[in-house]
């Protein structure tokens, strides 16, 4: 039997829980919620108002103006659905992650009834509210399909359990569209041949339907009979990946090549970087953009070669970015390489790469990151415009940013461009001690870079410096003092805690 | 509701209950705020080093986000939401 948890509006739940102030208030889990950009997620209490996932959040303010909009921390989501998984893994080991807020789970055996998977769904809801104050809704099926769609029956806090013919009671009434798989074009096509119902995508023929659709035709009636064998994965099975990319929204709609070209750049680093991490190649490199009215355009490229290098991935989505760009005012730019292969397998021409320094320096850089973090170094073209792409998917280039913005010439811009400086510092201090750390690797270093050899005192010079405190009050033009680790404050006896 | 980013650091009393390190208290601008209660808590790895943040509500009931870094070791406090 097939149990498909899906966490209940997972990203506002979790603040919710977090923050019992937000609990049973609309609450719109978005980027910088200062900046424009999309909603995230939405709470149950905000999907009355028409708010829903993916909506301009300007939108979203005009639907739901009472809303508390929250500014989302995935790496917090990740880290919590890394925590469930570990409690799904101690019921069954047949667990497969569908998405950050989604898991199949293969429980009992093929003998096991609806009612015994029933018990252990609701075992399994109680735990997670207990651990986690969080609620999910969990469908139950013979198969995937059929769990996956019963999980949306009953929603928040739902146990749906349907056997085929349970399947066919609830769903073949229903429109075609709430089928698994079926989207809003597929429905219309559907539409367009007479087929409105789930119950007449089941009856309908198949030729005719393969003659439209295709091979996926037929599949697609034998869904509509709550049949379907694909077999649950579990997490200790890899699953190849297909394409990695990554996009940004950005800050304000931009017409200025040197933002745009740096934009992606640092794309181009993060796709290269999580290929190699990976250990995957690719030689598909496709470019997205999108324009202030929304109109999206993708571009690929297939390279002569399969490489996990962010300067050949960069330099061909630039090429197509110059060669498709109109000039336009662009609201959203991202990067994708496709057709994967594994780096022992399609990156073997590497062995005869002439450019071994650039391979060594490469992987120099990723150990770095490795030990450091992704943050710790970026490609010098994208550091004019790090603090404005310091939202996800790149994460803060040092410690957490301020919410607010600094009016030019007050003592907070003053503070922020010391602050610059010092990140400056910071990062040349981090690079040194990381070639210090990787001096072996580098032997084809030219000498300016070669870090020099010291003793004891002088590499601990070179350690990474404890972040300094920032300081930055919503809305405050002035910067707070910020205290300097190991500087006395008035009543800083720790004894006071105790 | 008013909502703040900081990097504050601060001065945490602490306790293990049961295998898990639990924020009791801690001073932040000279006043000591009492934990009510621990709402959450998760990890976040920035290269080799695991900083671990909890989420926790006062007695006043605001709450705070507070980030324990090993590397000092020192904790910060990231956030604040306050009730007002």
């Amino acid at each position: 039997m097939i149990l498909l948890v899906d966490m209940d509006a997972f990203f506002a739940s979790v603040e919710q829980a977090h923050h019992p102030q937000l609990r049973g208030v609309p609450v719109i889990v978005c980027g910088d919620p200062s900046r424009r950009g999309v909603v995230t997620a939405a709470s149950y209490e905000a999907r009355p108002s028409g708010v829903r996932a993916g909506m301009p959040l300007q939108e979203a303010r005009r639907l739901c103006p009472e809303a508390q909009y929250v500014e989302g921390n995935p790496e917090k989501y990740v880290a919590i659905s890394l925590a469930l998984l570990n409690l799904y893994l101690s019921i069954t080991p047949d667990v497969e992650p569908f998405s950050v807020d989604e898991a199949f789970l293969g429980v009992g055996r093929a003998t096991t009834t609806l009612e015994e998977a029933r018990a252990i769904a609701a075992d399994l809801q109680r735990s997670i509210l207990e651990r986690f104050a969080l609620t999910a809704s969990i469908g139950i099926g013979p198969n995937k399909l059929v769990a996956k769609m019963a999980a949306g029956v009953e929603k928040p806090h739902g146990l749906t359990a349907l056997d085929e013919e349970g399947f066919r009671r609830v769903f073949w009434p229903q429109e075609i569209q709430s089928m698994w798989g079926v989207g809003p074009q597929l429905a219309t096509r559907m539409r367009s041949l007479g087929i409105t119902t789930v119950g007449e995508l089941a009856h309908a023929p198949d030729v005719a339907l393969k003659a439209t659709f295709g091979i996926i035709g037929p599949q697609l009636r034998e869904a509509a009979w709550g049949r379907d064998d694909t077999p649950l994965t579990p997490y200790h099975r890899p699953v190849e990946a297909k394409s990695m990319g990554h996009e940004v929204t950005l800050p304000e709609d931009c017409h200025d090549p040197a933002f745009l070209e740096g934009t992606l750049l640092r794309l181009s680093d993060q796709v290269a970087r999580r290929l190699r991490s990976e250990g995957y190649v690719g030689r598909t490199v496709c470019v997205k953009i999108r324009d202030r009215n929304f109109t999206t355009l993708m571009r690929q490229r297939v390279l002569g070669e399969f490489t996990a290098d962010h300067r050949l991935v960069f330099e061909t989505a630039r090429a197509l970015w110059r060669q498709h760009w109109k000039g336009e005012p662009l609201r959203l730019v991202g990067v994708t390489v496709s057709s994967l292969a594994r780096a022992h397998a399609g990156g073997q021409s590497e062995l005869f790469e002439p450019d071994l320094r650039a391979t060594r320096l490469r992987e120099a850089l990723d150990r770095v990151r490795d030990r450091l973090g992704e943050a710790s170094l970026v490609p010098a073209g994208s550091l004019t415009h790090r603090s404005r792409l310091g939202h996800v998917p790149f994460g803060p280039v040092t410690g957490p940013r301020g919410s607010c913005t600094p009016v030019p010439g007050s003592a907070h811009e003053r503070h922020r461009a010391s602050r610059r400086h010092r990140n400056l510092g910071l990062f040349i201090r981090r690079l040194g001690g990381a070639l210090l750390s990787a001096r072996h690797a580098l032997p084809g270093l030219p000498r300016f870079l070669r870090p020099p050899l010291r003793g004891r005192r002088g590499q601990r010079d070179l350690l990474p410096h404890p972040r300094r405190a920032d300081a930055c009050a919503h809305g405050e033009e002035d910067a707070r003092r910020v205290p300097v680790h190991g500087e006395a404050q008035p009543g800083d006896d720790p004894r006071d805690l105790a | 509701m008013n909502f703040e980013s900081l990097s504050d650091r601060i001065d945490v009393l602490t306790a293990f209950v049961d295998g898990h390190v639990r924020p009791l208290r801690f001073r932040w601008q000279g006043r000591i705020v009492r934990v009510r209660k621990v709402t959450g808590e998760w990890n976040r790895r920035e290269g080799s080093v695991l900083l671990r943040y909890f989420s926790v509500e006062s007695h006043a009931a605001d709450t705070y986000e507070l980030c324990y870094d090993p590397r000092g070791p020192h904790w910060i406090l990231s956030r604040v939401w306050n009730a007002s």
